[in-house]
Order: structure tokens, then C-alpha cells, then sequence
């Protein structure tokens, strides 16, 4: 038991279990990948890690700073300004985090490449046969991977800074005008400063998602690092190679995570004390006004609009009895799946953000324990397949000394293993978002609580969650359309006989038949929808 | 909070707490196979199956890591038979100790001993080739061989994707058995020299950059060009697979590479019996022609027929070295990707 306070308790046993269970495939992929050094396996040695390191970097810095900018300021406008349509796209904005990267990736190899509309259209007048009569820039490139990229990853800096501006109270903002700052120098004054926090993780987690992402990339011909782990494993049977690239990865990752918010230790960020200042939108007028428009659309039509329509295209060009009977047979173990995955990822995600404030070692602990986000999926999963093999193992050895029966898998190849995996690989997602809403809080009303006598469950359902809620929307929305996308680790551990949207997109898009993954593709965009609307519309219904 | 908020997540609870019961697997009339084969091939040749024998097949499909899977299940496995493509997966599952002995009578009868394990503990249940699609409009040849790759005259006319695919490995390691590691290197290094760009996209995409004219040749299995030609969802695709035609590599000297997609029965399979039922069904007439006639591969039966549309494309005189001793070069070949960074494209 930690004290209420919990400074100076010298060892966090909740933060260090919490460690020890999501980082346990990782601790095992450290394992492997140390016994392996012994027998001379050696992944960092590839030729090709310089390379790997270098457009991994570039592309991850380069997805970072655009999803930055651009969610931070369709944060501030749809938050602080009234334009047309303002409305809906707080909410429409959010809707490309429904889009798989994968997806985004081939429909816009489709929509700009040679037999893409814009290219026909471009040699329907000048009359040219081949690509090397005129000039077209190629997508499949660098750059074309991190514009497509950040397309649909920056809804993560977008809702971050958006439930952040939500809870934050404006009275900041009313004394920059009251004191003639116009709207421009509050937002580089006042609202930039104080956004760090949710810009970091949002940006953050775009990055990580760069790192894990291995379809998209790869379908660009990027040099990614995940390549090489792939092909270290696959190609040279190296699994403890393998297992040494990947462990290095997360270590990266883990000290720029824990670099930045070093820098960002010693500020204090004003605790709201004035919670029930609506926040006072200044209404746009003339040019500004469709400014902010054209760019939302923009930042929408890239995101949502042009993947999207390709799926949609692709999908009622020619429909398939078969393609709709799967994609229906599909649809509840999805949706089942990731709404279990989220409950039980944003519980875990309190828990640790509430941990991680009890000292620097216990804060240190639960940094590490929300590394599993920067881990491909598959690397993740088969880190996690030995230990539940074993304990199955172990379990079904006891029960057959005691009561000779033998009850089979339980924890591998099954919904449980499911649930595990998407906490480990999520947990970063929940708990990032709710601990940058709790430091926004402060703990004065908690405090406030317990010197009136309340009892801790008392101050977790009147005061904890009730103040977080729209985080804890937020980040529920985020884990659920997460899940509903996840591919590579649900693909190696899902029991036998049960398939996802995300299974099935990727069983025909393997063999190259786009069009017959177009439509649970579709629904997968759909699923995404369904919180990303509950969420936005309830986080709106503060009292005032 | 108040009450709309609550209540949605009272319903978020209810619907987690429901959970999803995992289905149980009955131990008399089923088999259960996991698959790295993709449904759409195996689901006709599933339905024939179970309409015969009266078995229940399920299957888990996956892609990498499924031997993984079957490792880490050990002797509790629920997986009765394998299905995978790439000769080095069958050889690697036999390594790993994965594998049981094939009993099926059927084997022997039908399956060439080049094309199963010599213990038979695995079997290729059909053959493709990694070959050359060559431009209808650009190219005039009408033989060539992996070699003339590396000549000038292929100077950036050459697409292909990833040199890290398994496709790929086995192509290089094919020929690092054939003609050792030193030419190898010389080879592939040629090679990465004569590519129109780096690597990117899928096998069907090289075709596409035929069409579009960013290169000549591109290196793709052959059984694409079937299933682009047949592709009614994405008719684009006859495009692409019209703009080329297909050369078959080495076929005047030391015949063409081949790779394999197969199947071994696990060493703790709970339904053997099924298993080799299910084996003896795959290397049926029947069977062979599905995998002919659906997805364009070379049957493993030497008697079974070959799909018309394949047959047309010119005869496959596959190569005489052992899939074994290329299976035992796949991690040179990886290396020689990884040393000649051929992923990054040519650097000349």
C-alpha cells in the first residue's frame, strides 16, 4: 500500500507490476536477444542500419513537425474561432485516424499514380503515351510517405491539443486580448507555451506510429528500420538478431521520450482554477474566416476525403456477395474486440497515469511501461506468443498432476492474448492523454476532497472522473478505432476461426486484390466513426 | 458526470464485459489448419474437401510468424496441418522440429522426390517461378537469362520490388546455388545497377511501371499475370498485364527457378488421420487443378493438367538444383542484399 500522498514511499510495487506485465515481451525480447549475442547474432551489424536509422529518422522528424503544425492549428481554430462550418469539422477532423496508414498509402499510389485521375486528365491533354514524356512527382518517395503519412496521423496532435483547449479554462486567453494582444500573439504567446504538453504527445504518438508502421512504408520503398528487423528474422532465421534491433529501437525511442520531458520538468503549468469560464469563441470575419475554412477542408480532403473516396470507388464499382457476407461476419468480433480493448486499456491508462505522479522512480517506471506503442505489432506479438505458450504449458501440466485433465490453450491463441497485446501496444495512447489532462487538473480539487473526509472511491466517481471525462472519451476513442486498425498483432494471435475488418483488408490486399478489400476497408473507416462522433458530441456537454 | 456521459460509459462496460466466447474444437471430424495462403484460394478447395470427406475444416490465416505460433503452442497446438509458401518456410518448420512424417500412401504415387522432404516431412503442393515480364511495346527479345540482367543493355530498364521479399531471396539464393557466392555478389551487384529506381510497391505494381513506361522488365511470379488478366473487380489491371509478356529465364540453358507453396502436418497434430486425409486431397486431380485453374501455379502432380492461359505463356523447364541447397543459401542472400544495399537502388 502506498500512502495517500505517496512522496517518499521508497519502492511503487503497483508501478513496478504494471511494468513487469506490459513490458513483459519486451523484457523477453531483451532476453532472446541477449542469449543470441552469446552465439554470435549480431542484428546491428546490417550494412544497412546507417540507412535504416537515417530515413526512419528523417521520416519520423518530418511526419512530426507536419502532423505538429497541422493539428495544433486546427486545434486553436476550431476551439478559439466560430467559421463556417466550424461545427462539423471539430468533429470531421478526427475522422482520418480511422484510416489504416496502409490504406491511405495504396489509395494514393491509386489516386496520383499514372492511372490515377489526375495523371489520365494530365495526358488527355498533352497526349503523352508514357510516364517519361512528362513529368509527374512520385509518391512513392520520401517525401510522398511522410505527406501521406501525416495525412491521417496528425488527428493525434489534433485531439490532444483539442480536449486539452476543452478543459482549459480561457481566462489566459481573455487577459492577452483584454490587454491588446491580438489573436495571432495570444496563440504564440500565451496558447503555444502552455500546449506543449498535449503537442509533445500528439506528436509523439504520430511518430511512434511511423516506427511500428510497416505496410505504408515499404509499399513507398522506404529503407525503414522495421524492414531490417523483418528481414533479419524472416530471411536469416535470426530471431535473437532480430530481437536486439528491435529492443534497440524502443531504448531510442524511450530516452527522447524521457529527454523532452526532462526539459520540460522544472515548469510549472498553471493549475485551472477557474473551471467555469465558457470558452468565448471570437468570430472570424472577412478573409480570415475562409482561411480558416480552406484549411480545415484541406487538411480533411487529404486526410479523409481522397482515401476514403478511393475505398469507396473501389468498393461499389463491383460488389461481391461474397466480399459483403465476410465483411459482415467480421464486424461483431471487431467491434467487440476493440470496445473490450479500450475499456480495459483506458483503466490501466488511469491507473498508471495516477501511479506515475508518486515520485520520480514510479513516474520513470510507468514511462517505460507505455513503450510498447514504438514496437512493430509483430515484433510485439511474437515476444508476447513464448511466455503464454509456457505459461499454458505450465498450467496444463499442473491440472494434469492434480485432476488428470488437460484444458488446452487458454492464454495463447486467444481473446485473452488479444486484450494483453492491445494494452501493451495501446496503454501509451490512454495514458498519455489522461496524464497530460491530470497535469493540466492539478491535484487542488482532489486535495480539496480528501480534507472534507471523502474516501477514495468516493474521489475517483465525484471528483477523478467526472473532471477527466472528456479524456477519458478522448483516449477511449482513440484505443477503439486503434484496435479496430490493428493488423499485425492481431493477425498472429487471433484464435483460430475468428477474423477482423482489419484480417480480412489485409488477407486480399496481400495477393494484390485491392478491390475485394476495399469494402471492409470501408467498414473499418466506418467503426472508427461510431465513438470518434460519441466522443466529440459528449466531451462538448460541459455545465456551465 | 452527468448523465449521457454516464450512460455511454455504462453501455462501454456492458458490451466489454460481454466478452467473446472462443470457440472450442471438437476432436472428431474437423482438422485444423493455419494457413499463410490467403482464403480466396483455399476456400474453394476447402469446400470440395469438406464435401467429400465430411470433415470440418477451420482455418487461422496469417502471415510471418505463424511457425513462430506453432513453436510457442508446443505440444498443446490445436494446428493439425500447415500451409505455406516459400521453400524455406518447409525447410525451416522440419528444422525447427515442427514437422511429422506425411503417412498418405498418396505421396509417393504423386509428388516428384525434388518437390518433398526426403523424410517426407513436407511436400510442395504446387510451383511457381520468378521470371521476366518484359514490355510487348520496348523489348524484342524473346529468350533470356538471369545473367543478361547484368549486362549494360538492361541499363535502368529493370523494376522489382524489395530485394528482402522471400520472392526475391529465393531468386538470389537460387542463384548463389547454382553459381556460388563471389558471382553472386557480381551478379546482384550488376543488377541493383541496372534497376530504373529503388525498389518499392508489390509484384503486380513492376507490371504497372511496364505499362507506364518507367522500365522494361520487371521480375514477378508468373501467376500474376493470370490473376491480372482475370481481375473483373480491378479491370485496370488487364492493362497492366497486358503492356508485357513473359519470358521464361534460363529456359534454353539450366531451365528457371522455381519456388513452392506446400504443407506439412504438425508433430502434435491432434487430428493426423485428417491431416493426411487433407494432404492425399491436395495432391488429388481435382485438388491440382484448383490450384491451376484459380490462382495460375504449376501443379506438383507431373500428371495433373496445366490452365490453358498458363500453357500459352511458353514451357516451364524448371531448374535441376536442389529447392533444399537453396533453402540452406536464403541468409547469404540476405546478407548480400543487406551488404549491396540493393534496396536503395542503382549508384551509378
Amino acid at each position: 500500500m502506498t500512502k495517500q500522498t505517496g512522496r517518499g514511499f521508497p519502492l511503487p510495487v503497483a508501478s513496478l507490476f504494471l511494468v513487469a506485465v506490459m513490458g513483459l515481451p519486451v523484457l523477453w525480447l531483451a532476453y532472446s536477444g541477449l542469449v543470441a549475442t552469446s552465439s554470435g547474432s549480431n542484428g546491428l551489424a546490417a550494412t544497412m542500419l546507417p540507412t535504416a536509422l537515417r530515413e526512419t529518422g528523417l521520416l519520423m522528424a518530418s511526419v512530426g513537425i507536419i502532423t505538429g503544425v497541422t493539428g495544433l492549428l486546427a486545434a486553436w481554430l476550431v476551439s478559439h474561432f466560430e467559421f463556417p462550418l466550424r461545427r462539423v469539422f471539430d468533429w470531421a477532423l478526427v475522422l482520418p485516424l480511422a484510416v489504416p496508414t496502409y490504406l491511405a498509402a495504396y489509395s494514393y499510389v491509386e489516386f496520383l499514380g499514372f492511372t490515377g485521375p489526375i495523371q489520365t486528365f494530365i495526358r488527355s491533354i498533352n497526349g503523352a503515351t508514357t510516364l517519361k514524356e512528362y513529368w509527374f512527382p512520385d509518391i512513392k518517395s520520401q517525401w510522398g510517405g511522410a505527406l501521406v503519412l501525416s495525412s491521417v496521423l496528425y488527428p493525434y496532435v489534433y485531439v490532444a491539443c483539442r480536449s486539452f483547449f476543452l478543459m482549459q479554462s480561457t481566462s489566459l486567453t481573455i487577459a492577452a486580448r483584454t490587454l491588446g494582444a491580438g489573436s495571432l500573439r495570444t496563440f504564440f504567446t500565451v496558447t503555444l507555451p502552455l500546449s506543449r504538453p498535449p503537442l509533445v504527445v500528439g506528436m509523439t504518438l504520430a511518430m511512434m506510429e511511423v516506427v511500428n508502421d510497416l505496410g505504408a512504408v515499404q509499399y513507398f520503398g522506404i529503407n525503414a528500420i522495421t524492414a531490417i528487423i523483418y528481414s533479419t528474422w524472416i530471411n536469416r532465421s535470426d530471431f535473437g538478431g532480430a530481437a536486439q534491433l528491435a529492443v534497440t529501437v524502443v531504448l531510442v525511442i524511450g530516452l527522447l521520450i524521457i529527454a523532452e520531458q526532462r526539459a520540460r520538468r522544472d515548469r510549472v503549468y498553471l493549475a485551472n482554477r477557474d473551471n467555469r469560464v465558457p470558452p468565448a469563441r471570437a468570430q472570424l470575419r472577412g478573409a480570415g474566416k475562409w482561411v480558416a475554412f480552406g484549411f480545415c477542408l484541406v487538411l480533411f480532403a487529404f486526410g479523409f476525403g481522397i482515401p476514403a473516396g478511393e475505398l469507396f470507388y473501389l468498393a461499389f464499382r463491383l460488389v461481391l456477395p461474397e466480399t459483403v457476407s465476410m465483411t459482415l461476419t467480421a464486424l461483431v468480433p471487431t467491434v467487440m474486440l476493440a470496445t473490450s480493448g479500450a475499456v480495459l486499456t483506458v483503466i490501466i491508462g488511469l491507473f498508471a497515469a495516477k501511479q506515475g505522479r508518486r515520485g520520480s522512480v514510479s513516474g520513470g517506471a510507468i514511462r517505460l511501461a507505455t513503450l510498447g506503442y514504438a514496437i512493430p505489432g509483430t515484433v510485439l506479438a511474437l515476444g508476447l506468443l513464448q511466455p503464454l505458450g509456457q505459461a499454458d504449458l505450465w498450467f496444463n501440466r499442473m491440472t494434469m498432476a492434480l485432476w488428470d485433465w488437460r484444458p488446452g490453450l487458454i492464454l495463447s491463441g486467444s481473446i485473452a492474448a488479444l486484450l494483453y497485446v492491445y494494452s501493451i501496444r495501446f496503454l501509451a495512447v490512454s495514458h498519455s492523454t489522461l496524464d497530460a489532462a491530470m497535469k493540466k487538473r492539478g491535484d487542488g480539487m482532489l486535495d480539496a476532497g480528501r480534507v472534507l473526509g471523502a474516501g477514495r472511491l468516493e474521489l475517483l466517481f465525484k471528483i477523478d472522473l467526472p473532471t477527466l471525462s472528456p479524456a477519458i472519451l478522448s483516449a477511449a476513442t482513440l484505443v477503439f478505432v486503434e484496435i479496430v486498425k490493428e493488423l499485425p498483432a492481431t493477425l498472429l494471435l487471433r484464435p483460430l476461426g475468428i477474423d477482423t475488418l482489419a484480417t480480412m483488408v489485409y488477407s486480399r490486399a496481400n495477393v494484390g486484390l485491392f478491390a475485394q478489400a476495399a469494402l471492409p476497408a470501408l467498414f473499418i473507416v466506418l467503426a472508427g466513426l461510431i465513438p470518434v462522433v460519441l466522443a466529440t458530441r459528449l466531451g462538448d456537454r460541459r455545465k456551465v | 458526470m452527468n448523465k449521457t456521459t454516464r450512460l455511454a460509459l455504462a453501455l462501454l462496460s456492458t458490451v466489454a464485459l460481454t466478452g467473446i466466447a472462443a470457440p472450442a474444437f471438437a476432436q472428431s471430424g474437423e482438422v485444423n489448419i493455419y494457413s499463410y495462403r490467403e482464403q480466396s484460394l483455399l476456400q474453394p478447395l476447402l469446400d470440395k474437401f469438406s464435401a467429400e470427406t465430411g470433415i470440418k475444416p477451420n482455418v487461422l490465416f496469417a502471415g510471418d510468424g505463424l511457425l513462430e505460433r506453432v513453436a510457442a503452442e508446443g505440444e498443446l497446438s490445436p494446428a493439425d496441418v500447415v500451409l505455406t509458401v516459400d521453400i524455406g518456410n518447409l525447410v525451416g518448420a522440419e528444422e525447427q522440429g515442427l514437422t511429422q512424417k506425411i503417412t498418405t500412401p498418396v505421396l509417393d504415387e504423386r509428388v516428384p522426390q525434388a518437390f518433398r522432404a526426403t523424410d517426407d516431412n513436407w511436400t510442395a503442393l504446387s510451383l511457381r517461378s520468378r521470371v521476366f515480364y518484359v514490355s510487348k511495346d520496348r523489348v524484342d527479345a524473346t529468350a533470356l537469362t538471369y545473367d543478361d540482367l547484368a549486362t549494360p543493355e538492361w541499363k535502368g530498364r529493370i523494376c522489382t520490388r524489395s530485394g528482402n521479399h522471400a520472392y526475391n531471396i529465393g531468386l538470389i539464393a537460387h542463384y548463389i546455388a547454382e553459381h556460388g557466392i563471389d558471382a553472386a555478389r557480381v551478379w546482384l551487384g550488376k543488377v541493383r545497377d541496372n534497376l530504373a529506381m529503388a525498389p518499392s510497391g508489390n509484384d503486380r505494381i513492376q507490371v504497372k511501371n511496364i505499362l507506364e513506361g518507367t522500365c522494361d522488365l520487371a521480375i514477378t511470379n508468373t501467376y500474376y499475370m493470370g490473376a491480372m488478366l482475370h481481375n473483373e473487380a480491378e479491370p485496370e489491371q488487364k492493362d497492366w498485364a497486358n503492356s508485357a509478356r513473359i519470358i521464361y529465364p534460363d529456359a534454353e540453358t539450366d531451365g528457371t527457378q522455381v519456388n513452392v507453396a506446400g504443407g506439412f502436418i504438425a508433430k502434435y497434430a491432434p487430428n493426423v488421420e485428417n491431416a493426411n486425409t487433407l494432404i492425399a486431397f491436395l495432391l488429388s486431380d481435382e485438388a491440382q487443378a484448383i490450384y491451376a485453374d484459380t490462382n495460375y501455379e504449376f501443379p506438383v502432380v507431373p500428371s495433373a493438367p496445366i490452365n490453358e492461359l498458363v500453357a500459352s505463356w511458353g514451357t516451364l523447364k524448371p531448374s535441376q538444383v536442389s529447392l533444399v541447397d537453396v533453402a540452406s543459401h536464403r541468409a547469404e542472400a540476405a546478407a548480400l542484399v543487406d551488404e549491396l544495399k540493393f534496396d536503395e537502388g542503382p549508384q551509378n
